[in-house]
């Protein structure tokens, strides 16, 4: 038994020694940003049809129904088991689903969609206008306690069923986000029928239009899809027509993120998504594999800065930290080039980002230095932290401990150091930190928020939300506020844009937060997979098109 | 053990159960975090909808108007129903919960088998290399966290031989490396606890009446001596479960099981109040329940102990 026993753990040292180098074998990428890999399908006429695949998800989501749920994870399998009114092209282009088309009224205050005639819930029931109005009025309604869905629906007031296919939606005020919203699987069809038949457990029998049908759902353990043998309305961001290639999906979920590039190598899973950038780089170089690099939109990795709380109140100071942080480098050495620097509060691939924020503020430690001595913060006694009035320039930050935030506060820490601020870390889990910066004993935080609009500045910096929401730095500016409430309600585009990248420059001209780097969602599939792509959102992969090399 | 004696122990445990439960639920107020703005941070909401949402939870009543709903729901066996999942806690926990008994029990298996073997070697070639070998292995066991252990196995196993299945459910075999990393850290413990019991015993009078007449060693060994030896190890063995099911969280999460660790983890960190609530206070009935099966062990194993 002895001798067993020390076998394995001679066994387990080896391993780990092995392992050590073999995990090592990676060279960081140039610092760039990354456009989405698009792997084109080949003619269907190549495409083989049948076989599984095997798709590895992070968390595992609490309630999965598209309508009242948050999580990307939820999103990512029933992108295939939904359609939505509209689709989006990964080129930002509106294009029609489950509508023909769609007409917007003069005052934006009326949409009306035109609805196919040839669809069927998986359970045989027809999809039209009722359905609409049944599904619009299920996600606001309070019973169903959305999450999401409701809050992209914005101003929804009613629907209004005109005709079997004609329904048109009535808001209360102009809501300029409303056709990103309904192109979204929050705001996905769900079979009326077959939601009044399970009522809360819905969410284990799903019933949608898609290309694949919900089969199986054991939480926190799997999901499974087969295909819709009767899908005959894909719309144009696929490249095919009629049912899907793939027979069967199953959905699995690695929440360890070290585990991860293990399963993808031992044939558990034949994509997985969220991959540590060290693991990315090593299986970036195995031919076996593909990484696919999807940029995020939303807002960055980024640390709101407290406009309400000494020191961080003074702009200067504030200024100072952006100055003085060199992002570039935290971007190349934790996230190994995969992501590139953010510069203000939109990631670069979000509608309306301004690109003029990349001027704003260049590495500069010696422009952070002089903007600190103009605020009064001098090194009188030598100690390297900048004091004033007898107080250090000591600064707290609340940070929570995913997304490589303790590494890049550790970076970050070194580097203000070297301009005379102590930056003193608390790292709390996720609902302290949230509580602390909700109550303002911050000077800094962190957060990230993804969205396909830009709409998402206003949960972040519209004074409405500094007490009780997202606005973490505090702002409570008129001019901003003016800004970001008319972009939302702004029917043209060009005005809504400009509307935008004023806020944009506003809000770094304020210096009300610091942008670290764009999230890049790292996916990696098995070589065999052929055809895989993601939306716009860059979490919500089009399943429809793959097809496994044989 | 008579019955009287096991009522008894059936209102303490009643008693100690309302505490947990009142326990559990200071603890849970007294961390800070709104579950209304958890539930909605990804999607990101306006400070209105968090409002809105807190009160559509009913979070917004006073604390005590919560906690005299909490324990009359309790009274009437009801967990309450999950803010997220919005099914009801005993359903979602009882979806998980067979997948981390069976889990435990067999790391439990293992960690036994293991650990005592290992024990009895040390014991019986006390002092030589296989002593030292085997005391080595222990305390490595026991420093070894789980995690890393855990990753190991899956490389070795399931990556460079290709033998058993990396992670997720299924079969025996999908069981036998979350069972092994699990199972491995706790056998450390059983195994130096029986091996210095047994060498406690070994030194006995009886051992050496047994020896002066000349029994065979291995008689000696497994017919008097272990016997004797095992009602120390049956405690830790007791103590060990609560380790095992404390161990289930990062064996569930490394191995991708499902399982009543992983939810416990996910809801503390979402603040699912009464998935949280639910679940500790199994955890408590369990090791409640195991503590008492311990009790009964000892009259079996020992006929002089007497609880009353």
């Amino acid at each position: 038994m002895v001798v067993i026993l020390l076998l394995v753990l001679v066994a387990l040292c080896v391993a780990a020694v092995l392992g050590y180098f073999g995990w090592r074998a990676v060279t960081p990428k140039p610092t760039s940003l990354p456009s989405p890999v698009i792997v084109q399908p080949t003619a269907a006429a190549t495409a083989a049809r049948g076989g599984k695949l095997v798709y590895g998800l992070t968390l595992a989501p609490s309630n999965i129904d598209p309508h009242v749920g948050a999580s990307s994870e939820l999103g990512i399998p029933l992108t295939s088991v939904y359609d939505t009114l509209i689709y989006q092209d990964v080129d930002g282009s509106l294009v029609p689903g489950l509508a023909e088309r769609w007409e917007v009224s003069g005052d934006g205050l009326v949409y009306t969609f035109y609805l196919r005639q040839d669809v069927k819930f998986h359970d045989g029931t027809p999809f039209d206008a009722q359905a609409v109005q049944f599904n619009l009025d299920r996600i606001v309604d309070p019973e169903t306690k959305s999450q999401k869905a409701k809050g992209m629906l914005g101003t929804y007031d009613h629907s209004e069923v005109v005709d079997p296919y004609t329904v048109r939606v009535h808001l209360t005020q102009p809501y300029a986000p409303l056709l990103d919203a309904v192109s979204q699987v929050y705001v996905g069809m769900v079979s009326p029928a077959a939601v009044q038949q399970w009522g809360a457990d819905y969410q284990l029998h799903q019933v949608g239009t898609g290309p694949f049908i919900f089969k199986e759902y054991v939480p926190q353990d799997h999901l499974t899809l087969v295909r819709n043998p009767d899908y005959n309305w894909a719309p144009d961001v696929y490249s095919h027509d009629g049912p899907a290639y793939l027979d069967e999906i199953e959905f699995r979920f690695f929440v360890d993120p070290a585990v991860r590039a293990l399963a993808l190598e031992s044939g558990d899973a034949d994509v997985m998504g969220e991959i540590p950038p060290q693991d990315a780089a090593r299986l970036e170089a195995d031919p076996e594999f593909r990484l696919i690099q999807v940029p995020v939109p939303g807002e960055p990795l980024q640390f709101f800065l407290n406009t309400e709380k000494a020191p961080t109140d003074d702009q200067r100071v504030r200024q100072a930290l952006i100055y003085a942080a060199d992002r570039t480098t935290i971007a190349q050495t934790i996230f190994m080039g995969f992501s590139p620097q953010a510069y203000g509060p939109l990631s670069a691939v979000t509608m309306g980002y301004d690109s003029a924020t990349e001027e704003m503020y260049p590495y500069d430690p010696a422009q952070a230095e002089a903007l600190l001595t103009e605020a009064g913060w001098t090194d009188s006694n030598g100690d390297g932290i900048r004091d004033k009035e007898g107080q250090p320039l000591a600064l707290q930050a609340y940070i929570q401990g995913w997304g490589y935030l303790p590494e890049v506060t550790q970076m970050l820490q070194a580097q203000l150091k070297e301009v005379g601020i102590d930056l003193q870390v608390q790292l709390v889990a996720y609902p302290a930190a949230m509580a602390a910066a909700n109550s303002g004993v911050h000077h800094l935080a962190a957060m990230v928020f993804s969205g396909s609009d830009p709409s998402i500045l206003n949960l972040t910096y519209l004074s409405a939300n500094a007490d009780g929401g997202f606005n973490w730095s505090k702002v409570r500016d008129a001019e901003l506020d003016r800004r970001l409430t008319e972009a939302v309600s702004a029917l043209d585009l060009g005005q809504r844009a400009n509307l935008y990248l004023q806020a944009q420059e506003q809000i770094m001209d304020l210096a009300l937060v610091l942008p670290i780097r764009d999230y890049v969602n790292l996916n990696v599939s098995h070589a065999r997979v052929k055809g895989l792509q993601y939306d716009r959102r860059a979490w919500f992969p089009w399943l429809y098109d793959v097809y496994l090399e044989q | 053990m008579t019955l009287r004696t096991i009522g008894q122990r059936l209102v303490v445990a009643i008693t100690v159960l309302w505490g947990v439960a009142t326990l559990v639920f200071v603890i849970l107020r007294l961390l800070p975090g709104d579950p209304a703005a958890l539930m909605l941070s990804e999607a990101g909401a306006s400070a209105e909808e968090i409002a809105q949402l807190r009160a559509d939870l009913g979070l917004d009543q006073p604390l005590i108007v919560q906690y005299g709903q909490y324990l009359l729901d309790l009274a009437h066996g009801d967990l309450g129903t999950s803010l997220y999942a919005h099914r009801p806690v005993v359903t979602v926990i009882a979806e998980q919960l067979p997948s981390t008994i069976g889990l435990a029990l067999a790391a439990m298996l293992i960690a036994t088998v293991l650990g005592a073997a290992l024990g009895i070697v040390a014991a019986v070639k006390a002092g030589t290399w296989i002593d030292s070998a085997a005391t080595t292995l222990s305390v490595t066991g026991v420093s070894v966290p789980i995690f890393w252990s855990g990753l190991l196995l899956i490389w070795l196993f399931s990556l460079r031989l290709g033998w058993l299945p990396a992670t997720g459910q299924g079969g025996l075999d999908h069981l036998i490396l979350p069972a092994l990393a699990l199972g491995l850290a706790s056998s450390a413990a059983i195994a130096r606890l029986v091996r210095a019991s047994l060498l406690d015993v070994l030194d006995q009078d009886f051992v050496r009446t047994a020896r002066a007449k000349g029994l065979r060693e291995g008689m000696i060994l497994f017919r008097h001596a272990l016997k004797n030896a095992l009602i120390p190890v049956v405690t830790i063995i007791g103590l060990q479960f609560g380790f095992l099911l404390g161990g289930t969280v990062v064996t569930e999460t490394v191995f991708s099981r499902q399982g009543i660790g992983r939810l416990l983890v996910n809801s503390i960190l979402w603040k699912d109040l009464p998935v949280v609530q639910g679940a500790v206070l199994l955890a408590g009935l369990v090791y409640t329940v195991v503590n008492i099966a311990v009790d009964v062990a000892y009259a079996f194993l020992d006929p002089r102990i007497r609880y009353d």
